[in-house]
């Protein structure tokens, strides 16, 4: 029976392929630090309650052989190296392990000047899904416990990686949450798809831990926080909350690559990641553009073409 | 408190008929920090110029606001008079309310109601405006021309009699291009290489202008005033200081039956070979891919038979940096090939004519090499197939041109006059043979065209029919041309010797390739843009770089010469001074800011955006940001639009400027 038979019989991935996974990325990580290939390695490490995970630089043996991978592992780590920990890039070559997701992140901010590949050695890995928020987050990864945006992934294989951690590994039949609660917001009459996201964004406390967590939210100076002259109004009042989801959104239209992690430290649950993902249906269909998929000189929208689609000129 | 004078202009009537130009000067009045206000008849004239300079002084003016036409219109006039009285001119601004409102509203009380709107929301823009100095930028006075053809040499000549050095660079061999290759031109039958080659002559001799033929463009780095070109020097395998061009070594090359491309393939050469005998420069090249020696190692009779040994087999391609401070684009076109539909292209063949199978079937440019006395036939109508002269020919116009359908939709503009031309040749050549024409209409505006064309149908028997040939096939040794004679509401069948096909005119190849060497912009066609359909017909967006010949569009000699000339006048008004004055409104980065994304730099249509290392005082590299070239910035506002943090600015329309204005309305 071939792989791609296997697979669509997966219901459960258990805990013996995130260890398989550990062990991979465990090996490649003491390697490359042994051969001084890098300086350190960002992963990560067991957190401190049972079952969980946090985000670490690693920069000796001792520590990466503590490397783990579970379903816990939910961080986009691109965002280490340029916010984070900004300043490790500058002293050699980092490695890092990076989810489908994540190497969307990653190739976005390629794209962007913001990384180089030769800066970087990428620990694949082959990511059946991680999981969600508000579930059973110990165990068996299921139907039941698997995070939104991982129930449509088709970046399970990370593209562009120096080396893989895991096999193939996908769950079957997962139901497209996301995918449904879009068609039914698109379906919606204007002004209810509008009260919608009044209502959303209304509840927003400007907490920025959207922004925070976003690997393309770099900018040193957030043009949200500028005062003179101001753009968006700072405090969490109903239209300057409306105008900074707004600017957030556009600000993403292709490049976002659909991490989710915005969503998932949303405080007040707002579905954020509906907004990334309506932008980037609009890219696909406008340009046939999937953000982060590979670097790329220019996205669609830093160029015009002769053939670009008008039909939005009214 | 700012102190700004608003001045109101009646434009005559044009504003004033709708709008109540005196309520908009005293509701100006009644802005916080406008200290004058006033209306006046015509404020661009001499009296109204002087109430301006004159209120400046006496109210101690610090911002100045005429409320007029167009700022493309007056700005210059108002930022000048603003200037002798003592203002910087960027703290001169125009509220258009003619274009913008009086000529396009009729409701005089709304029609003032959003006069007024205007004028206040740019008082907030002068009120928050800055003084700006003009950029300057020095100049490299010697100029790249880029193609050899007419437009190119003409272009090279007028820059270099103006006592300006000039680099010429031309992809083929020998310079010429496809006016070389003509016969007779319209609309005087003038021998066009009569009048071709003193002008070839004159450009190699002329001390100001350095010759590369055989040569690319391979990369142009730089701006206006002070452009650095890396040309290729393609291998021509001969030492151009060593040849005297005797052309021994072409007269004993073994192999003889190549095509000339100089004859549309008609003639024979060489694998050494010169294109034409008139050539500049009469160096021989050798084609690599015929040649034996170059094929299987075995030959070497013309290194053999060469006296100063200049062939030389060894040569490889190399490059020279050339420092330039203008550019002119002049490379020319190249003719529809119709017989198939080339890969990755819109455009549709016309298999249905045979071009390609029947060889009787040649396009206009192997009619001229026809009828050229130094052509393959030696001047004589001989068709292709069996060198029989041919009785009956039919020309086809618009073969490619204004043939949607097909792929281009525009008119190659000189089909009409070069098939009449024809027509006329084949006249005089054959006294017994006929010509006719499929037409739709004959476009002939021009000095003498018109004329020319009525000889061509009244005294010279070209028998014009309007309408389109849908098929053509052979039978026995003739072509039978099936079409229609719209005009008598017939189907016409006509069996010919001989069938010309006015192909359409097209870019060259690579045009695109060469648009993005330069950064200038290019039409779908590959047709390089003008930065003004009609006040800028010569320049192209990018500062410093023109555009001469049917590079831009299709075109007759004549406006061809006149294009190049232009843009030698242009090159020279630019090489009249030293340093290069720019208006000020560029673009500006905030280096503390900015995080180097670069998104700037990939929609900037000037390439005025470099990356600046940003170093901490031990010389570590701490960031990289945007810098914008002020010497190339055009002002457009796009990287402005673009840059996600706002870190760029541009002067004249910043975001507090901006934004100021909104709050006004």
């Amino acid at each position: 029976m071939n792989a791609k038979a296997n697979k669509n019989q997966l219901t459960s991935i258990e805990p013996a392929y995130y260890e398989a996974v550990t062990e991979a990325i465990r090996k490649e990580a003491v390697k490359i630090l042994k051969e001084d290939t890098v300086v350190g390695v960002v992963g990560y490490l067991p957190g401190r309650r049972k079952g969980t995970a946090t985000p670490a630089l690693v920069t000796s043996v001792e520590e990466a052989e503590k490397l783990v991978f579970s379903p816990a592992c939910v961080n986009n780590l691109s965002v280490y190296l340029t916010k984070a920990k900004k300043g490790v890039l500058k002293q050699g070559k980092v490695g890092i392990v990076a989810k489908g997701c994540d190497m969307r992140a990653l190739a976005g901010l390629m794209t962007e000047s913001q990384l180089q590949r030769e800066d970087l050695f990428i620990i694949g890995v082959v990511c059946p899904g991680v999981y969600g928020f508000g579930v059973e987050r110990t165990g068996t990864l299921t139907e039941a416990n698997i995070a939104r945006k991982c129930r449509e992934c088709i970046v399970h294989m990370p593209e562009g990686a120096d080396v893989a951690a895991g096999t193939h590994a996908e769950l079957a039949d997962l139901t497209p949450e996301e995918a449904e609660e879009m068609a039914r917001i698109e379906a919606m009459p204007q002004a209810e798809r509008w009260a919608f996201w009044k209502e959303h964004f209304s509840r927003c406390i400007r907490c920025m831990a959207c922004r925070q967590v976003c690997p393309f939210c770099y900018c040193e100076q957030c043009l949200c926080d500028k005062n003179r002259p101001q753009a968006v109004e700072s405090s969490p009042r109903p239209a300057g909350n409306m105008a900074w989801h707004l600017v957030r959104a556009m600000h993403l239209a292709g490049r976002c690559g659909g991490c989710a992690e915005c969503e998932r430290v949303c405080p007040m649950d707002i579905p954020l990641n509906l907004l990334n993902r309506r932008m980037a249906k609009e890219l696909k269909e406008l340009y046939d553009y999937e953000a982060g998929l590979a670097p790329v000189e220019k996205g669609p929208l830093n160029q015009y073409k002769e053939d670009d689609d008008q039909s939005f000129i009214k | 408190m700012s102190r700004i004078g608003v001045f109101v202009c009646h434009c005559g009537e044009n504003i004033s008929r709708t709008v109540d130009v005196e309520q908009v000067a005293k509701a100006a009045g009644e802005i916080p920090g406008v200290a004058y206000s006033c209306d006046y008849k015509y404020m661009c004239s001499d009296p109204g110029q002087t109430l301006l300079k004159k209120a400046v002084a006496e109210h101690k003016l610090d911002g100045v606001l005429v409320a007029a036409c167009s700022p493309r219109m007056h700005e210059k006039t108002f930022r000048k008079a603003a200037e002798s009285a003592g203002l910087n001119p960027y703290l001169c601004e125009m509220a258009n309310i003619r274009e913008h409102c009086s000529w396009v509203h009729e409701d005089r009380e709304m029609a003032t109601e959003k006069a007024t709107g205007i004028v206040k929301l740019m008082v907030e823009r002068v009120r928050k405006g800055k003084s700006l100095a003009p950029i300057t930028v020095p100049v490299t006075k010697r100029a790249l021309v880029i193609g050899g053809g007419i437009a190119g040499i003409q272009a090279a000549l007028d820059i270099a009699d103006a006592g300006h050095r000039v680099v010429l660079v031309e992809r083929d061999p020998s310079i010429g291009g496809h006016m070389a290759q003509l016969s007779e031109t319209f609309p005087t039958l003038d021998c066009s290489q009569c009048i071709m080659t003193p002008k070839m002559v004159d450009v190699a001799n002329h001390p100001n202008i350095t010759l590369y033929t055989y040569a690319e463009i391979e990369k142009v780095d730089g701006y206006i005033g002070n452009f650095q070109v890396t040309v290729k020097h393609k291998a021509r395998s001969v030492d151009e200081s060593k040849c005297t061009g005797c052309g021994v070594c072409m007269t004993k090359c073994p192999k003889k039956k190549i095509p000339n491309e100089f004859d549309q393939g008609h003639g024979m050469r060489p694998a050494i070979y010169v294109p034409f005998p008139q050539a500049v420069p009469n160096t021989p090249v050798i084609d690599r891919e015929n040649c034996t020696m170059f094929q299987s190692g075995k030959c070497g009779v013309c290194a053999k038979v060469c006296g100063p040994g200049a062939v030389d087999y060894e040569q490889t391609d190399s490059f020279t940096v050339e420092d330039v401070g203008a550019i002119v684009v002049a490379t020319g076109f190249k003719l529809y090939t119709i017989d198939r539909k080339p890969e990755d292209s819109p455009i549709q063949g016309y298999g249905e004519f045979g071009y390609g199978t029947i060889p009787d079937v040649i396009d206009g440019m192997t009619f001229e090499r026809l009828a050229s006395a130094s052509g393959p036939t030696g001047g004589k109508i001989l068709r292709p197939s069996d060198g029989k002269e041919p009785k009956q020919v039919v020309f086809i116009q618009c073969v490619g041109s204004r043939a949607r359908e097909k792929g281009i939709s525009y008119c190659s503009k000189v089909c009409c006059m070069y098939t009449a031309k024809h027509t006329m040749l084949y006249h005089h050549k054959v006294h017994d043979g006929q010509a006719y024409v499929f037409f739709m209409d004959a476009r002939t505006p021009g000095k003498g065209y018109d004329e020319f064309w009525r000889r061509a149908v009244e005294e010279e028997e070209a028998v014009y029919i309007r309408g389109m040939v849908s098929r053509m096939y052979q039978k026995g040794d003739k072509i039978v041309v099936m079409g229609s004679d719209i005009q008598v509401g017939v189907q016409v069948e006509i069996e010919a010797d001989l069938v010309v096909l006015a192909t359409a005119v097209q870019a060259q190849d690579g045009a695109d390739l060469l648009a993005q060497k330069l950064g200038i912009s290019y039409d779908k066609y590959n047709f390089y843009s003008e930065a003004h359909a009609k006040l800028k017909p010569v320049e192209c967006a990018t500062a410093g770089i023109y555009l001469a010949g049917a590079c831009q569009g299709p075109k007759d000699i004549p406006d061809t010469v006149s294009q190049a000339s232009a843009a030698a006048a242009k090159v020279m008004t630019l090489f009249a001074k030293d340093q290069l004055e720019r208006d000020p409104v560029v673009a500006k980065v905030n280096e503390k800011y900015c995080v180097g994304c670069f998104a700037c730099k990939k929609v900037c249509a000037y390439g005025a955006i470099e990356e600046k290392e940003i170093r901490d005082r031990q010389g570590n590299l701490v960031k990289k940001v945007a810098y914008v070239n002020p010497g190339v910035c055009g002002g457009c506002g796009t990287c402005q639009a673009t840059c996600p943090s706002k870190s760029i600015e541009l002067d004249g329309y910043t975001d507090e400027q901006i934004m100021a204005m909104i709050e006004a309305l």
